[in-house]
């Protein structure tokens, strides 16, 4: 066997060799109980054959060859036989043009060599396969050839384990001093024998030839069948026999096919291999690719019915796994999960942050996150350390903030902004723009920070995360209450109502800038009068309205109180800080219809999660539940995707249910079927596509019949006011029908065109701007085609 | 277009016109003065199959012209193109009398119109609109915002979408800049666009308009391009760049974008200009419900029967559409309601149903009136009644170009 493989080295032989790491086998106990076990077992077949071997080397083959007796004689006997040439001879040695006959011999002694010549190995490799099952009709008839060269190894011979064997029982051979002496009773004739053992297959088989030999041997006719050996044991001694041996695979094919006699020995084969009561077999467990891939199936959670390895229904269960989904879902009772874990879990809430430009909103948070733990001082520091003076500058030319001069004051608001203001734009020009969202833990609620944009431009995204919010919380401040009343306050105390939220906690920020002394009381007073004025005629409930004094720049009384003494001293009277008023607040808990209700989950964000993950969407699931492996359908555009995996801040999840913010990986689906704005929802109970629609709004401004911009949270669509069907008053009932013009104030039903459909159910609530400013919020009513 | 040859009786309207159309635009003025059963002549591709004694069958194109009775009118505002269907009025050696042809209208061919009922004032003033040599204002703009442009061509009397321009962004996310690669991507993609559909070498100006930033930083991004590349054409074209705020990227956003003062500064177009003031005071009046503004075809004839909409600040806005009735009776209504506002002294506007205050107007019904005096009660008595049940019927909503008649006459109940 060495002469063979000497026949092929090449550099990558020499290569490996040179790699070759250098371990010894170091045995366990229980490998040593199989040595006293086995050893003399193997004794007796050398001895049986004329052989001697030490002990340590019947050790080493068996260790080798996981304590296989056949194949470990089989190799001892090859390591004792005459080797006319050295492996350290190198490939630099040029074979001498070699006789037919031993060209022969060669082939015959490396299929012996490298195929242990027991069939059970191969068909060890290919149980499984389902091709060893393929009908008589379609086999070809295979005839045996006499390839010239050595024949390239099929499939057992290259794969890695054997390969690693080989290149083991190499080094221990090549590291033994003295080689064993070669008997001199084992003569090439011998060798050529090996194989007899596997000859029973009534087709010997023929190996593919490679394109590179072009000219075929000429074919001897089939042999005529052989007698079935008795036992592969025995195979050593017995009569030269030039045949090439059938290949493993072609023992394999014919295993199901050959004729009677021949299956016999054959199922004897296949029947201790699959058994595996023989404790030869050394496959009995599985192997290290199975643990392996064993291992993964069950970290994706794919699988539930684990594999067992030697089971004789392999090729179904291989079947069977073929047609499995990718992702499967688990079948959990999530709504039942749900009401089982309720009062273990910590509650969770989800707060926008709205307010007027330019009143602290992002600074506010950024604090907040600071002080609570979420954000590390380092990365302020590293934020402030990234205002470099230019960019600060056009900051404040291009925009806005203080009217000061640029002072390190400034400086470290713009750090705390940047927390939030993550975009590139953001933070060029000091203004958010779209939504950040943010989570962050208390001892007691897990909260996630919804940062909306203040300026009118924005006011798309500021209702994007207020659809997604439970409460709200109102910067103003409190120095520029007038602007802010005029401008966004106002708008987005509306918008805030109009979104659904009833909580709103307002922060009086900026109270460390009042004129003419810091942390003025009678400030703080008179803003929480125009505050609370203007909210409770929006609808907001006194009980449900907080009001706390605050400086998100210094942090006074946003997570650490103010100190009692000094000028904030009549603070500790007021409320409390912002965040323990944001842990008063109750988060509601969805009911258990919305939980069972079929899925609904407005889009805010379709993006590339990781690697593992390229396509992914956020947003708030508005009703239902949904777990890892169901299948979702994405409306308006009909297609169907997995849900492959769920994240809820940012840690995954099997499964989450209505009123939670979450992440949801996605796979068979193409991303130009995804848009922020499109909805999500169960494939029984996809929600409709609707151009036209009923909704009874309350008129922020005159309402004509116009064009106006939809949105729905996310969604943000052109159309149209219709038609004006009719003003209502309080009770609902009809004021007047077909009216000219709804006035600031009333409240109609209108009818909306959409230019394109939209996914929009009965109670969504709208939002109708135009110009750039809200001249309408409410409900669908009814929804036409 | 040209006014090649005209013989039109004043008295009773009858009488020829020839007119040769020699800009896209013109296509427009055709579609707005070609109605049915018009007498339509110009000249034609005609196949003709003829079949030999033995059978065997020849087919031969051949050039010829054609007068057809009109029956339908088809326009297509993107690619500016009129077909106009008919029946063969007057038999030639090639076609039969009474067969049916299709006549695509081309430039730089001469067409002539001879009119069923005769030219009324309506059709004499689009004719006169139609041929007038003013420069004709023309202007590109681009409605933005992050991952939505649309691309429109602003003439005189359309606003054509070009092209829309849709990316997916996703939205700002720590740590990452898949944003601003999107983002960049998407300015990309639109000025590739922009770039197919502008002809460089005569540029029209380009209105870039947006909420926030979008358009200022895709004027950087188109500036950045020119500065790099070696398109000379690209750097003469930024001077004519110009940066406006939208609400939104939505088409009806442009109202807005071309009321404003930086733009109606450049774009000297006075026919829009003054049309939007109108509309801008009519909305104001609306909005104060103030009983001088009125909507809505039934209220406008009512107050134009009073006698409110005559000298002294009356106007009458009237989008063009109304006019290209299939109905030849409702087509009559409205131009009997023009006339009469004329003779009132009054202001009468027919807006275009392709621009932008034309669309505002159909809104409203396509018809709404300023009066000089106030009138409380114009639909006092209008209770057509179950309007609840008909909301949805003829909902299309945006089916603007075809008209109004019958838009609240079929109604049907919807099932929810």
């Amino acid at each position: 066997m060495q002469r063979v493989k000497n026949i092929d080295y090449d550099e990558d032989d020499v290569y490996s060799e040179e790699e070759e790491y250098h371990e010894e086998p170091s045995y366990t106990d229980e490998d040593r109980e199989s040595f006293t076990a086995l050893t003399p077992v193997v004794r007796a077949e050398l001895q049986e054959s004329g052989l001697q071997a030490s002990d340590k080397e019947i050790e080493e083959a068996l260790w080798h060859y996981y304590w296989h007796v056949g194949k470990s004689v089989a190799y001892l006997k090859n390591s004792r036989t005459p080797r006319p040439q050295q492996p350290q001879q190198g490939k630099k040695d040029k074979e001498k043009p070699k006789s037919k006959f031993d060209q022969a011999a060669e082939e015959s002694a490396k299929k012996a060599g490298c195929m242990i010549p027991f069939p059970s190995t191969a068909s060890d490799w290919f149980q499984g396969i389902s091709w060893s099952v393929i009908p008589l009709g379609i086999q070809g008839e295979l005839v045996p050839a006499f390839a010239a060269y050595p024949r390239p190894q099929l499939l057992g011979g290259s794969s890695k384990l054997a390969k690693l064997a080989e290149e083991r029982r190499k080094k221990a051979a090549a590291s033994q001093a003295a080689p064993a002496a070669p008997s001199g009773a084992l003569g090439s004739l011998d060798r050529l024998s090996k194989s007899k053992d596997v000859k029973e297959n009534v087709l010997p088989p023929t190996m593919p030839e490679p394109r590179k030999y072009p000219i075929r041997q000429k074919r001897e006719p089939t042999p005529p069948p052989k007698e079935p050996s008795p036992e592969p044991e025995e195979a050593t001694e017995d009569l030269p026999d030039l045949r090439a041996s059938p290949t493993e695979f072609a023992k394999t094919m014919a295993t199901h096919a050959a004729p009677s006699q021949v299956a016999e020995a054959a199922e004897t084969h296949m029947d201790s291999i699959f058994r595996s009561s023989s404790n030869e077999d050394p496959f009995k467990g599985p192997s290290p690719d199975d643990t392996v891939m064993r291992a993964q199936w069950h970290s994706k959670g794919i699988n539930k019915h684990a594999r067992k390895p030697s089971d004789g229904l392999l090729i179904k269960k291989t079947e069977a796994l073929k047609l499995e989904p990718k992702i499967k879902s688990k079948g959990l009772d999530v709504p039942k999960l749900w009401a089982e874990g309720r009062a273990s879990r910590k509650s969770a809430a989800a707060f926008v942050v709205i307010g007027h430009v330019d009143h602290g909103k992002s600074t506010l948070m950024g604090r907040l996150l600071l002080d609570t733990g979420a954000v590390a001082q380092r990365d302020i520091d590293k934020y402030a350390a990234l205002l470099i003076p230019h960019t600060f500058v056009s900051m404040l030319i291009n925009a806005r903030r203080y009217q000061k001069q640029a002072t390190e004051l400034n400086k470290s608001s713009f750090a705390l902004a940047w927390v939030m203001d993550t975009g590139s734009e953001e933070r060029e020009r000091g203004i958010t723009v779209d939504i950040a969202q943010h989570p962050f833990s208390t001892l007691t609620t897990d909260f996630t920070v919804l940062d909306a944009p203040g300026h009118r431009d924005f006011v798309p995204n500021m209702l994007a995360g207020a659809s997604m919010a439970d409460l709200a919380v109102l910067v103003v401040d409190a120095n520029q209450l007038e602007s802010g009343m005029k401008g966004q306050t106002r708008e987005h105390i509306l918008l805030a109502k109009a979104c659904g939220l009833e909580r709103v906690v307002v922060a009086v920020n900026k109270l460390d800038a009042t004129t003419p002394t810091a942390w003025d009381e009678n400030t703080f007073q008179s803003v929480r009068s125009g505050v609370q004025k203007l909210l409770t005629s929006v609808g907001f409930q006194d009980p449900n309205i907080s009001f706390v004094p605050c400086s998100g720049l210094s942090g006074t009384n946003v997570v650490n109180p103010a100190p009692s003494t000094g000028p904030t001293a009549w603070v500790a009277s007021t409320s409390g800080t912002i965040l323990q008023q944001l842990e008063s607040s109750p988060p509601t808990s969805p009911p258990e219809e919305l939980v069972k209700a079929p899925l609904r989950l407005q889009i805010t964000d379709v993006f590339r999660g990781s690697i593992t993950n390229p396509i992914s969407v956020s947003g708030r699931l508005a009703a239902g539940n949904v777990q890892i492996g169901d299948t979702v359908l994405t409306q308006p555009s009909g297609e169907k995707a997995i849900v492959k995996g769920i994240e809820i801040s940012a840690e995954p999840r099997e499964w989450a249910v209505a009123g939670e913010l979450v992440t949801l990986h996605l796979s068979d689906i193409d991303p130009v079927h995804l848009r922020a704005g499109d909805v999500l929802c169960s494939v029984d109970k996809p929600v409709a596509i609707v151009r036209n629609f009923v909704a009874q709004v309350t008129a922020m401004e005159a309402l004509l019949p116009q064009g106006v911009d939809v949105h729905v949270g996310r969604l943000h669509v052109p159309g149209s006011v219709a038609a004006l069907i009719s003003t209502v008053d309080a009770n609902g009932e009809v004021v007047r029908k077909k009216p000219r013009v709804v006035k600031g104030g009333d409240t109609a039903n209108v009818k909306v065109s959409l230019q394109e459909g939209a996914p929009l159910a009965v109670g969504d609530r709208i939002i109708l701007r135009s110009g750039g400013s809200t001249i309408a919020a409410g409900q669908v009513d009814r929804t036409g085609s | 277009m040209r006014l090649i040859k005209q013989n039109i009786e004043h008295k009773d309207g009858s009488g020829t016109a020839t007119l040769l159309p020699e800009e896209p635009e013109d296509m427009w003025h055709a579609y707005n003065l070609i109605r049915p059963n018009d007498l339509l002549r110009a000249s034609a591709m005609r196949k003709i199959i003829t079949e030999s004694g033995a059978g065997s069958r020849s087919v031969e194109r051949v050039h010829t012209t054609l007068t057809i009775r009109v029956t339908k009118l088809d326009f297509d505002p993107q690619a500016s193109q009129l077909h106009v269907s008919g029946r063969v009025a007057e038999e030639n050696k090639h076609v039969k009398l009474g067969g049916y042809h299709t006549l695509d209208l081309e430039l730089q061919r001469n067409f002539t119109l001879e009119k069923n009922e005769g030219w009324d004032s309506v059709a004499i003033d689009t004719l006169k609109e139609a041929v007038s040599q003013d420069a004709k204002a023309q202007l590109w703009a681009i409605v933005m915002q992050e991952g939505l442009a649309n691309i429109c061509l602003i003439t005189e009397h359309q606003t054509i979408l070009r092209q829309r321009v849709e990316v997916s962004l996703p939205k700002k996310r720590a740590g990452s800049t898949d944003h601003d690669k999107a983002l960049q991507k998407f300015f990309q993609t639109t000025f590739d666009s922009v770039l197919r559909q502008i002809d460089l070498a005569n540029p029209k100006p380009l209105l870039l308009a947006s909420p926030g930033f979008t358009a200022s930083s895709f004027q950087q991004f188109i500036k950045t391009q020119a500065a790099t590349g070696a398109n000379k054409q690209l750097q003469q074209f930024l001077p004519k760049i110009i940066v406006a705020h939208s609400a939104s990227a939505h088409l009806h956003s442009l109202s807005e974008v071309l009321s404003s003062q930086a733009v109606t500064s450049k774009l000297s177009d006075t026919k829009f200009a003054r049309e939007t003031q109108l509309m801008e005071r009519f909305f104001e009046l609306m909005r104060n419900d103030d009983a001088r503004a009125w909507y809505g075809p039934k209220e406008c004839e009512a107050a134009v029967e009073r006698g409110a909409v005559g000298k002294g600040g009356g106007v009458l806005l009237i989008s063009n559409a109304l006019f290209r009735s299939q109905n030849i009776a409702t087509r009559q209504r409205w131009v009997k309601l023009v006339d009469e506002v004329k003779e009132q002294g009054g202001e009468v506007r027919v807006l275009s149903s392709m621009h932008e205050s034309g669309k505002r107007l159909e809104g409203l019904g396509g018809i709404a009136a300023i009066l000089t005096f106030p009138i409380e009660d114009l639909n006092d008595g209008d209770d057509e009644g179950g309007i609840e049940d008909d909301v949805f019927a003829n909902g299309d909503g945006d089916d603007h170009v075809n008209g109004f008649e019958g838009r609240r006459e079929h109604y049907e109940d919807i099932e929810i």
